[in-house]
């Protein structure tokens, strides 16, 4: 399979500092690919870059088979193809169906068929019940299942999670992660996530890239990459022995 | 305490009796103010709204201009519409000094900067989540823009109750580019000054009491609009 994203040298500063400096990188399709590094290591400003987000500074960028412009359509049009969960799951004021709408009637879907998928992806999470509730309202958990249904709603090729179980209790983390994984099997999105929890990490992903200063410095296939990782800093990292 | 009293009896039978005049004052001073305050929210909600999210040269010095501009004492809104409309003024040809058309104008210019800048404030003060959320689902720019006015909307209709409270209690510019004239452009404010100026307090007072009564109208139209979109809302919980 072709990649989804494949980054040439681009790099990203805030002022004087260099939070990102990427050579070269390639993040196929299909699979749950999971970004991995302590604080600071740049992981959200890639990401950021590749939900087409934040500028790049240098470099090329080609994002679902297209060299990224930063053309408005063309931002749009690519956009319009991935959706991300982040740890706050904003909520629009409103109640949880018409956050779960909003990306089909930014996209104009007939009024039958958005109730119908909404429903549908409401279900899947186990969500129905709070449909006419108002979103901002729920806890942290019910927010991101909402914010995953309303991600899901747009029938994504690719889904970004940034530690999309970072302010969940356990129960409804594991109800996450199940989610996760079936959107993946299930319905073949693409999965690239950000998460600290190294134990989710291993659980979930299948490919791991690991970060350091602004800079992919390991990848790999995960079970090898937790096993027989060949930087220190990585292995250090892995084991959870370096203190942030 | 008698001129007090004197006045509210007065201001209540006023109301009851709902003499014709009076009620061609209110008419009209609720034409003037609310005239001023649409047509300052049509151009102060997108100004602010631009303001607030597109980065250009001279940005923050027109955001500064602008608060500057929130403090502008209606005398001399009333002194500059006045200039422009005057006959020896560059609009004079059009005629409109002593007409609610300038009076309207003037209210504009004071009003324009509360809702600019108050809405500019609102949406500042909105998390990069909205863009973020909004954009990843896949709206265009022209959608983020809208979701992010929508997500200020508590402040910015907290602008426009400002920016009425400040129209529809407003005299200095009304005065200076209206004239006072009965049954042309005598609204209630002027009224007031008009009736204190002839000593008749009372009168004055019970005038005073229909402008409180109708600010309080159309305030409570526009919480209203509020209290229906926010009916959901988490408030603060002090306990």
């Amino acid at each position: 399979m072709n990649a989804e994203f494949k980054l040439f040298n681009i790099s990203k500063r805030y002022g004087q500092r260099e939070v990102l400096n990427i050579d070269n990188l390639e993040i196929g399709g299909g699979r749950i690919y999971c970004i991995l590094g302590p604080n600071g290591a740049g992981k959200t400003t890639l990401f950021r870059i590749m939900s087409l987000l934040t500028l790049n500074d240098t470099g090329k960028l080609h994002v679902l088979g297209e060299e990224v412009t930063w053309q408005k359509n063309q931002v749009v049009r690519l956009r319009r193809k991935m959706a991300m969960v982040t740890q706050t799951s904003f909520m629009f004021e409103g109640s949880v169906y018409y956050n779960v709408a909003y990306g089909l009637r930014v996209r104009n879907t007939a009024a039958a068929e958005e109730k119908r998928i909404v429903n549908e992806s409401l279900e899947l999470l186990g969500m129905m019940d709070f449909i006419n509730q108002p979103a901002r309202n729920l806890s942290g958990g019910e927010r991101q299942k909402v914010a995953i249904a309303r991600a899901l709603a747009v029938k994504p090729r690719v889904l970004f999670l940034d530690e999309p179980t970072s302010n969940v209790d356990p129960a409804s983390a594991l109800d996450i992660e199940r989610y996760i994984q079936y959107i993946n099997q299930e319905m073949g999105t693409t999965i690239i996530m950000v998460t600290h929890n190294l134990f989710q990490a291993r659980r979930l992903s299948e490919e791991i890239f690991f970060m350091w200063e602004g800079k992919i410095i390991e990848k790999g296939e995960c079970q090898n990459l937790f096993e027989q990782a060949q930087d220190k800093r990585t292995r250090s990292f892995l084991k959870g022995e370096t203190v942030f | 305490m008698d001129v007090i009293w004197q006045g509210l009896k007065e201001g209540f039978l006023l109301i009851i009796a709902m003499d014709p005049e009076l009620v061609q004052i209110t008419l009209l001073s609720i034409q003037v103010s609310v005239s001023a305050l649409l047509l300052a929210a049509i151009m102060g909600i997108p100004l602010g709204t631009v303001l607030a999210l597109k980065e250009f040269p001279g940005r923050k010095t027109l955001l500064n201009i602008t608060y500057t501009f929130m403090g502008l004492p209606p005398v001399l809104a009333g002194l500059l519409v006045f200039l422009f409309l005057s006959t020896s003024g560059p609009f004079g040809y059009f005629q409109l000094m002593f007409t609610p058309t300038a009076m309207i104008t003037a209210q504009v210019l004071l009003g324009f900067p509360i809702v600019c800048g108050l809405t500019a404030r609102a949406v500042m003060a909105q998390p990069q989540e909205v863009f973020d959320t909004a954009a990843t689902l896949g709206a265009t720019r022209r959608q983020v823009s809208w979701a992010i006015i929508r997500e200020s909307r508590m402040g910015i209709i907290a602008a426009l109750t400002t920016a009425l409270g400040r129209l529809i209690a407003e005299v200095g510019a009304v005065m200076m580019v209206g004239g006072n004239i009965k049954g042309e452009t005598r609204v209630l404010t002027t009224s007031i000054v008009l009736e204190t100026r002839m000593g008749n307090d009372s009168s004055a007072l019970a005038i005073g009491m229909v402008l409180l009564l109708i600010a309080f109208l159309i305030m409570l139209l526009i919480l209203s609009l509020e209290k229906r979109t926010f009916k959901d809302e988490r408030r603060i919980q002090i306990v």
